[in-house]
Formats: C-alpha cells, sequence, structure tokens
C-alpha cells in the first residue's frame, strides 16, 4: 500500500517536499512506519546468526577473539603494554565494527535491496536505518562482554557506563550519515562499494583500535592530528566509561565528533532523497 | 460511478543503461544513446470500478507500468495520478526471512505491504487459516516449498481490500488444488477492489475478467478497448514482429 494516498482527490504519485526537508521528512517516514520498521530489523538481527550452534554467542566470541590477536600482534611490535591494554583493543574493536559495518550496509541498501525496491514501495530511507539499527543491537550484544570484564578488573560499576551506549548510537549513525551520501551512486557503480571497503579497513589502523588517545597524546603533534578523525571522540568516551571516568577528551573534540555524526546524518539524507529515485532505475 | 481514479497523462521513462569505463569515457565526446525508453507516451484513464488488463510481449514495459503507477519508479516525463490506497500485488513473498517461523513472516510480509500492527493481529488467523500450512506455520520458512511459501505469500498479500489493486503476474501458485483456490481468491479480491489492473498472461482469464485491456509493444500503448480485439491485435503484432 503506497503512503498516503488517501485523500479525496486525484494525487500525484510520488510526489514529495523538496530534498532540503529530507531530514525532517525522513523523520516523519520512519515514525509512521514504525512497525514496518521494528519487524525489518527483527529479520536482520534473526538472520545475522542463522544456522549456528552459538548463535549470538558470536556477537562477543568475534571481538574477543579478535582482540587476541591484536594483543599479541602488539606484544610482539610495541612490547609490553599498559596491563588493560588487551581490554582497550576489545573496546575498539567493537565501537569500529559498528562503524564499519553500519557503513557498509548503509552504502549497500539500495543495491541490495533491489528484489524488494522493485516490488514494494515505502519511503527508501528505511532500508539504511533498519540495516544500522540492527547494527546497533547487535553491537549493544556484544559490548555486554565487558560486564565480565569490569568484574575481572575491578573496574566500579556506575553511570558512566552509559557513555557505551553513547559510544555505539554515535558510531552507528556516523556510518550511516557517510553510508547514504553514496548509496545512490552505488546502484550507478558498485567500484563505490570497493571503495568503502577498503576506506574501512584502513581507517581501522588511523583510528584509536590498536592504539589509544592517551598513546597518541605521548607522541605530541602528530597525536593531535589524529584527533581530527570524529572515530576518536566515541571509541575513547566507550572506553573512559569502562574504567569508571567521565572522558578526558578535550570537550570540543566531543562535540566536533557529534556534529561530524549530526552533519553526515542530514547531509547524507539529502543526498539519498535527492538522487535515490533516479538511481534506483539502474537497479 | 465515472470518476476517474488512475490518471496518467503523458508518461514516459527511461532506464539507464549500465556502462563500462569505456563508454563512460567516450561518452563525454559523442553524445550515445544511452537509454532505453521502457515507457513513451502513455495516456490513459480508469475510472472506479474497471478492471483493465495490460499485455504484451516481455520487456514491452507492462511491469514497469505497474511501478510506475504504484510509485517505485518515478516518470521522467508526463504526471501519473491515483486516487485511493494503492496495493501492487507482485513477487509474492518478497522479503521473507528464511529462518522465522510462518507466522513471524505473515506480519513481516503485511508490514512490508503496508499494512498497521492492528491490522495484521486482527487478520493473522484468517491468513493462517487461509494458507492450510497447519502446523507449519511455526516452523521456519526455510523448511518450506516453494509452493507453501507462494500460499502463505497470497495468504497475507490478499487479506486486504485495497481501493486500487494492481496485479502483477501472481495468478495460480501452489498445487493445482491451491491454484483453483488461489485464482479464486484474487478474483474475489478483484470484485471487491474499486478498481482493479492486472499484467498478466493468461488471455482465457483476461478476457474473462477485464472490462478493457491495453496491449502495449515497445512502452507504447498500441491497442486499447475491447479484450477480444485488443487480443486479436496481440497475435497480429506478434506475427508481424516475427516475420
Amino acid at each position: 500500500m503506497s503512503s498516503a494516498n488517501l485523500g479525496n482527490s486525484l494525487q500525484v504519485v510520488g510526489e514529495r517536499s523538496p530534498s532540503i526537508w529530507a531530514p525532517i521528512t525522513s523523520l516523519s517516514a520512519l515514525s509512521e512506519n514504525s512497525f514496518l520498521v521494528r519487524n525489518l530489523v527483527r529479520r536482520e538481527v534473526r538472520g545475522r546468526y542463522r544456522n549456528t550452534i552459538l548463535g549470538y554467542a558470536w556477537t562477543v566470541i568475534e571481538p574477543t577473539l579478535l582482540s587476541v590477536v591484536y594483543w599479541f600482534l602488539f606484544i610482539m611490535l610495541a612490547g609490553n603494554p599498559d596491563e588493560y591494554y588487551a581490554v582497550w583493543v576489545l573496546i575498539g574493536v567493537i565501537v569500529w565494527a559498528c562503524f564499519g559495518k553500519s557503513l557498509m550496509a548503509s552504502v549497500t541498501s539500495l543495491s541490495g535491496n533491489t528484489q524488494m525496491i522493485h516490488l514494494v514501495f515505502f519511503p527508501r530511507i528505511i532500508f539504511p536505518t533498519t540495516a544500522v539499527l540492527a547494527n546497533i543491537v547487535i553491537t549493544a550484544m556484544s559490548s555486554l562482554v565487558i560486564i565480565p570484564i569490569i568484574l575481572a578488573y575491578g573496574f566500579p560499576f556506575g553511570i558512566h557506563l552509559i557513555l557505551v551506549p553513547i559510544a555505539i548510537f554515535l558510531s552507528g549513525f556516523m556510518g550511516m550519515g557517510l553510508g547514504i551520501m553514496f548509496a545512490p551512486l552505488n546502484c550507478i557503480q558498485k567500484d563505490v562499494e570497493h571503495l568503502f571497503k577498503f576506506i574501512v579497513r584502513a581507517g581501522f589502523f588511523v583510528s584509536p583500535i590498536m592504539w589509544t588517545y592517551e598513546m597518541a597524546m605521548e607522541r605530541g603533534v602528530y597525536g593531535e592530528m589524529v584527533l581530527w578523525n570524529p572515530m576518536v571522540a566515541p571509541i575513547t568516551i566507550a572506553r573512559h566509561g569502562i574504567m569508571g571516568k567521565w572522558p578526558d577528551l578535550p570537550v570540543e573534540w566531543i562535540v566536533y565528533s557529534v556534529l561530524v555524526t549530526v552533519g553526515f546524518w542530514i547531509i547524507g539524507n539529502i543526498v539519498f532523497d535527492k538522487f535515490e529515485r533516479e538511481a534506483v532505475k539502474h537497479l | 460511478m465515472n470518476e476517474t481514479v488512475i490518471s496518467i497523462e503523458d508518461v514516459g521513462l527511461k532506464f539507464p543503461k549500465r556502462r563500462g569505463l569505456k563508454d563512460l569515457f567516450f561518452g563525454l565526446f559523442r553524445n550515445n544513446k544511452v537509454h532505453h525508453q521502457a515507457l513513451k507516451e502513455i495516456n490513459l484513464s480508469i475510472s472506479k470500478g474497471e478492471i483493465v488488463g495490460v499485455i504484451g510481449t516481455n520487456g514491452c514495459g507492462k511491469s514497469t507500468l505497474l511501478r510506475v503507477i504504484s510509485g517505485i519508479y518515478p516518470p521522467d516525463s508526463g504526471t501519473c495520478k491515483v486516487r485511493g490506497n494503492i496495493s501492487l500485488l507482485a513477487g509474492l513473498g518478497t522479503g521473507f526471512s528464511a529462518h522465522q517461523t510462518g507466522r513471524e513472516n505473515a506480519i513481516l510480509y503485511g508490514s512490508i505491504l503496508g499494512y498497521s500492527e492492528q491490522k495484521i493481529i486482527d487478520k493473522l488467523p484468517e491468513i493462517i487459516d487461509f494458507s492450510e500450512l497447519g502446523h507449519f506455520i511455526d516452523e521456519p520458512i526455510r523448511t518450506y516449498s516453494a509452493g507453501m511459501k507462494a500460499r502463505l505469500g497470497l495468504a497475507v498479500a490478499s487479506a486486504i481490500q485495497p481501493e486500487l489493486l494492481l496485479i502483477d503476474e501472481v495468478l495460480g501458485v501452489g498445487d493445482p488444488a491451491f491454484r483453483k483456490k488461489s485464482t479464486d481468491r484474487i478474483l474475489e479480491m478483484v470484485k471487491q477492489a474499486g478498481t482493479v489492473v492486472i499484467v498478466s498472461h493468461s488471455f482465457g482469464m483476461m478476457a474473462e475478467v477485464c472490462g478493457r485491456l491495453i496491449l502495449l509493444d515497445k512502452g507504447r500503448i498500441i491497442a486499447e478497448g475491447d479484450p477480444k480485439d485488443v487480443i486479436a491485435a496481440y497475435h497480429e503484432n506478434s506475427k508481424k514482429s516475427k516475420a
């Protein structure tokens, strides 16, 4: 059933407000279709670890194993890091994966749903949004691994842990905002997808995953350059939250990261809305 | 009863042709023909209560026309206007999730088709009953046969009574016994819906049900009117293009 053609007069099919209003219209489209959004998110989450014995445990196992590998690698390369290093890597891996997966899911949100786009009509911003929300849910599940860590290392339990979900949210929506800017282009040329795969891999090293904000600061001017990477803030605040403190990252860098996320999301929505209609003809 | 519910004026739709790097580069210098004209100068007006059939060879733009009416593709030129809520029946079971149960998928598919939560909950017993899936309804859909999936899809899709029903080749799914039931069900929907546009290759059924047929060829309407005449025009046209 197509959107709201319930009026008594003839209505032009597919008529929409100008793309500049897209951030607002997509929010209202999402709330109007919240039942659909819920069902699609559930489908995505359920489908992720299908046919596995360990099921959702993989959400925890995957980042944990990765961290072990990086921990060994780091000890070999750099000698003895601080005692919590493995924990910091684990948090970095989890938050970065949320960003990377949300970014890729958004870039491929149109090209990967060809069948559905051809056969049913609903506001297409729903595709990337549900993919990202599903990622956030899965990341939230994998971040449960921090509970045994907190107990083992004797970090304080407290309100500071709120920083972890905030970081996950921030990284998920940063990925979405950037991804949807390029989703229409990816319908036309799949090269975009491959480029972004590379960006996610390379970004891994220039983001504080195997290193921390504190390590970067010891390097002087290079360390400060690093702060321009908007992923520094989400990963760092999650780490500080687990340590049980408010982030001692300068507040302007946190604000910067939030502004980048919101800015990406707004621009992404406008671009997505403007080009999505023509782009789906390429599918 | 002569109220217009679908009004298509001079609609044209182009599909871009896929280009490689070489074409892209040379395209900068030459004005290549890089589009495929899927629909051209379509003028169509459908009144409330009409049942209109669209026929034509494969690739002539039948499905594309329905997609334009349902809003999937915005036309490149002209306007398409509709009155009332539209439902497009195409590819039954689009978006099914293999790892969820039949019941969960019925809810999922219903929401994809645009039902409200309350409506699906109300219709669920009826859907399950019609699909004849028995205890399979609580099994994951990956254990279903193609026919069972189609049955569930049809059961969900036909649970609504839209004002404007667009049907794209979904008649006759499942085994022979169910095929009869599904055709009856769709015909029943057709009768209940205010207005219907059907795309199909079953001319016998079309001649029986539709009040008017439209023949598309290469994106243009080349014949329109009484079903018998239009079907005759179709055969004549396909003979001509073969020769």
